[in-house]
């Protein structure tokens, strides 16, 4: 077990510091920093004050190793726009961010999975063939398209919620449903699919012809083996639900992490873009790495297999 | 009026707490707050005009936030008026004097004085250690610093770029101050109203601990001063009590930030915004239509140019570039893409030249001649090779579209103009082959051409210093535009480089005015300036009707 949990967080830093590497080169490859935070407008000289203040000029393995050497510190460098450290000026933003993307998933959970399961239980009816339906709309309709449905419907027909902001709780709630109803889409699809295939393996068969209560195959037997693909599901939503966020908070206005990278990476404000894309980085690789984990506590044959190894 | 769940519950809570708050406390309660959706509060995160050089950083800061001693009448002819100085006089060709007004208040309760202006325009505040053009900086002592506190790298540059001769600003009395120039200059009084005598409280800068905790929340005589700064998300500014120009009509205006061009629209038609900005001319319909809704536009003192490159093999040649600048139906353009709400200038000059009349008088954009075009194009050789035309996605309105109609009639006289779209002005500027042709504006902020025909085609404006353009007899004459106090001269001058740049050796391709759109509730009477401000003061607010 503790080669196997090794070996996962070994490449877990490895991914880490790819991300970091790639997001470095291809953003000083791809725009000159003090031209676009100065503008069109500005004199050549103060472009150039602002490249030497920045260390722009030096090469750029010196400053690769200047940056990773900053980050060993724990230092994430300061922001080139109002020259605050980057790391503060994300953290502030991840309260907000947090306050879409649990309630979120949340509701991806308690209705995805159920649905997909009762879709499952009833198959071929027709309630799981609208299930099917709501779900293919729900995970194929963009998230912008759905947004801006969201608010032309609620908030400028209806006048019932507000179209954006974050002044209130009411604020929260068109963002929070735009963020979900595409997952609970994709889990209700993937539930339904996991379900259908065990109800059909040989061991459910068995336990039924052994007289064993319908609900208690269900449960005892059908879900648990279900669980696994499920649960790999549910890893890479959890990862991605930041970069899910970046187009719901602008549709929304809403003041979260989402918001300030496309801010930074419109400025070219390197310091806190590397910072974000570390940050989803991380919890991209704590979430396969979470998936892992609860794969050899779900399946027991995974735990031996990783003992024998 | 249309009434939804929040405008009731609005009117609750504000019933409510009318019934319970002191009589003068409801006296202030009674003063509407407004919500505006702009696309960008300020570009780079501080509420300091001097490091915000943006067109979103007018609306946000001025008039409602600073103020200069001169003042620009924004509702108006956009000429000087007085502003924190009641009377102004010259003394000789370098030397203004003005006569400050007195018993004016900052935010923080203390009262405006020479001292305070002399440090808004000192090396500490603005300048650091640049010296300006054609001497030594004078009264040095005044401006010793006392905080060490850092300004950005980039305002020493920009402050000389609007002040590249003052040599400094002296405080003769608590009420009199004068500004001193190295050179003579007949453009200082324009300079002093286009936002170069903005006054911050020196007690204010000295008390904050960085340049950027003063920035985010500057101390400064305006009608409304700073109640919350978010940089990227909100600003709230709230009315000064003790205003010298009379009771400001607003308790907040809160400019929210709301990027997305449809979520502004669907706020404010939902009601959650009282404006709209920055709306692009197709939705104008979307809000014209909605009952209580309207647009208001107005053009303003910004022209969309392309900027040639002389370094480009084809476009060496002046006749390939003035082929480029006949090959355009610009009235075309304004009736396709701005419902002809805009104009085609009568090349790189505006209206508010004629007020120092310095307006050429006949002088028109390139004609519409494709058959002119083509001929230049036979005489010059031009074999078709590509010039490339860099292009960035909508930074102004309806960038992209116009950009292909222009490409089309490019390639309709025989010019194989292509489209290279970039992400940034770091590429659009790269000084890297190949580069042929690139998208700009042009903005005036005075009533003298030197804006912008010097400050950005001179040579140190941004064309030349990129190495896109230059000319030895047109940088002559922008030492005389500079210099000359003898405005005949001057006159002269700027007629013969609107010949050069426009005709016999195009630095640009001049397109159309710009224009800015704002859809808000019509029951506000609120008028929109010919700018990108956005004026609150009483005089442009006659309260709802």
């Amino acid at each position: 077990m503790i080669r196997f949990v090794t070996s996962r967080l070994f490449r877990a830093g490895l991914t880490v510091l790819s991300v970091m590497t790639f997001a470095f080169v291809v953003l000083r490859m791809s725009g000159d920093p003090a031209q676009v935070l100065l503008g069109p407008d500005v004199p050549q000289n103060v472009v150039q004050d602002f490249r030497d203040r920045w260390g722009l000029d030096d090469p750029i393995w010196r400053q690769y190793l200047s940056y990773l050497q900053a980050m060993m510190q724990g230092d994430f460098g300061l922001s080139m726009r109002d020259r605050s450290p980057a790391i503060d000026l994300v953290m502030q933003r991840i309260p907000a961010t947090l306050q879409l993307t649990i309630p979120a998933l949340i509701l991806q959970l308690a209705f995805g999975i159920p649905a997909g399961i009762y879709a499952a239980l009833k198959q071929g009816t027709l309630a799981d063939r609208s299930v099917i339906v709501a779900a293919i709309v729900g995970f194929t309709v963009p998230s912008f398209v759905m947004g801006l449905l969201l608010v032309l419907i609620f908030a400028v027909t209806l006048g019932a919620l507000p179209s954006g902001g974050a002044s209130s709780w009411q604020h929260a709630i068109l963002p929070v449903l735009t963020m979900s109803i595409g997952g609970i889409g994709v889990l209700a699809r993937f539930s339904r699919s996991a379900m259908i295939e065990v109800m059909g393996a040989p061991y459910i068969r068995t336990a039924s012809a052994k007289g064993v209560s319908w609900s208690d195959v269900v449960r005892n037997h059908a879900l648990p083996n279900a669980a696994v693909p499920i649960v790999t599901i549910v890893g890479f939503m959890v990862g991605s639900l930041i970069a899910g966020a970046i187009i719901v908070e602008t549709i929304f206005s809403w003041p979260g992490m989402g918001r300030l990278l496309i801010v930074s990476v419109t400025n070219r404000d390197l310091a806190v873009v590397q910072c974000i894309l570390l940050l989803v980085a991380a919890v991209m690789v704590v979430s396969n790495l979470t998936v892992d984990l609860l794969y050899g506590w779900l399946d027991p044959r995974l735990r031996q297999t990783t003992s024998a190894h | 009026m249309n009434m939804n769940r929040r405008h009731v519950m609005g009117l609750m809570g504000a019933t409510a707490s009318g019934l319970f708050l002191p009589g003068h406390l409801r006296a202030q309660q009674s003063r509407p707050s407004i919500r505006i959706a702009v696309q960008q509060v300020v570009i780079n995160n501080t509420l300091d005009p001097w490091n915000e050089q943006s067109n979103v950083g007018e609306r946000a800061l001025y008039p409602n936030l600073w103020e200069g001693l001169l003042l620009r009448d924004w509702m108006g002819n956009q000429g000087p008026v007085p502003g924190l100085a009641t009377e102004w006089k010259r003394l000789d060709e370098k030397t203004v004097e003005l006569k400050l007004r007195e018993g004016v208040k900052f935010h923080n309760g203390d009262e405006m004085t020479a001292e305070d202006v002399v440090f808004s325009l000192s090396p500490e505040r603005l300048f650091g250690d640049t010296q300006p053009a054609g001497g030594e900086t004078i009264y040095a002592e005044n401006f010793s610093r006392s905080t060490g506190k850092d300004i950005p790298a980039a305002m020493p540059g920009i402050a000389r770029r609007k002040w590249p001769s003052l040599a400094g600003v002296e405080a003769v009395d608590k009420y009199t101050v004068r500004f001193h120039n190295a050179t003579p200059d007949v453009t200082m009084e324009g300079r002093l109203y286009a936002g170069g005598s903005i006054v911050a409280s020196r007690r204010a800068w000295d008390e904050a601990e960085s340049y950027d905790a003063w920035a985010k929340q500057p101390v400064t005589t305006g009608p409304y001063y700073v109640d919350d700064f978010q940089p990227d998300v909100s600003l709230t500014l709230r009315a000064h009590e003790d205003y010298w120009g009379g009771r400001p009509p607003l308790e907040t205006i809160t400019f929210v930030e709301v990027p997305e061009v449809a979520s502004r629209v669907n706020g404010l038609l939902s009601g959650e915004y009282d404006f709209a900005c920055d709306l692009p001319p197709d939705q104008i319909g979307t809000v014209m239509d909605a009952p209580g809704l309207e647009v208001q536009n107005s053009t303003i003192w910004n022209h969309r140019v392309n900027v040639f490159t002389q370094d480009h093999e084809q476009l060496q040649n002046p006749l390939v570039r003035r082929a480029m600048t006949h090959a355009i139906d610009r009235k075309a353009i304004v009736e396709a893409l701005w419902a002809n709400l805009t104009e085609v200038p009568a090349g790189l000059q505006f209206d508010s030249f004629r007020t120092s009349d310095m307006f050429i008088e006949g002088w028109e954009a390139p004609e519409y001649n494709p058959e002119l075009a083509r001929q230049m194009l036979q005489e010059a050789g031009y074999k078709g090779d590509p010039i490339p035309f860099r292009l960035l996605n909508n930074y102004y309105i309806n960038q992209v579209p116009n950009g292909q109609i222009l490409t089309e009639m490019w390639n309709q006289v025989g010019l194989n103009v292509e489209i290279k779209m970039k992400e940034n002005w770091g590429q659009i500027l790269a000084q890297d082959s190949p580069r042929g042709v690139r998208d700009w504006s042009a903005s005036n902020t005075i009533n003298d051409p030197i804006s912008p025909m010097v400050v950005q085609f001179g040579p140190n404006g941004s064309a030349q210093q990129n190495r896109e353009w230059t000319n030895v007899e047109f940088n002559d004459l922008c030492q005389v535009m500079e210099t000359s106090t003898d405005r005949a001269k001057r006159k002269q001058a700027i007629a013969r480089m609107l010949t050069i740049a426009e005709r016999e050796d195009p630095a640009y391709n001049i397109l159309h005015q710009n224009a800015v759109f704002t859809g808000m509730r019509s029951n506000l009477n609120w008028k929109a300036a010919p700018a990108f401000a956005m004026d609150f003061r009483a005089s442009n607010w006659p309260g709802q009707s």
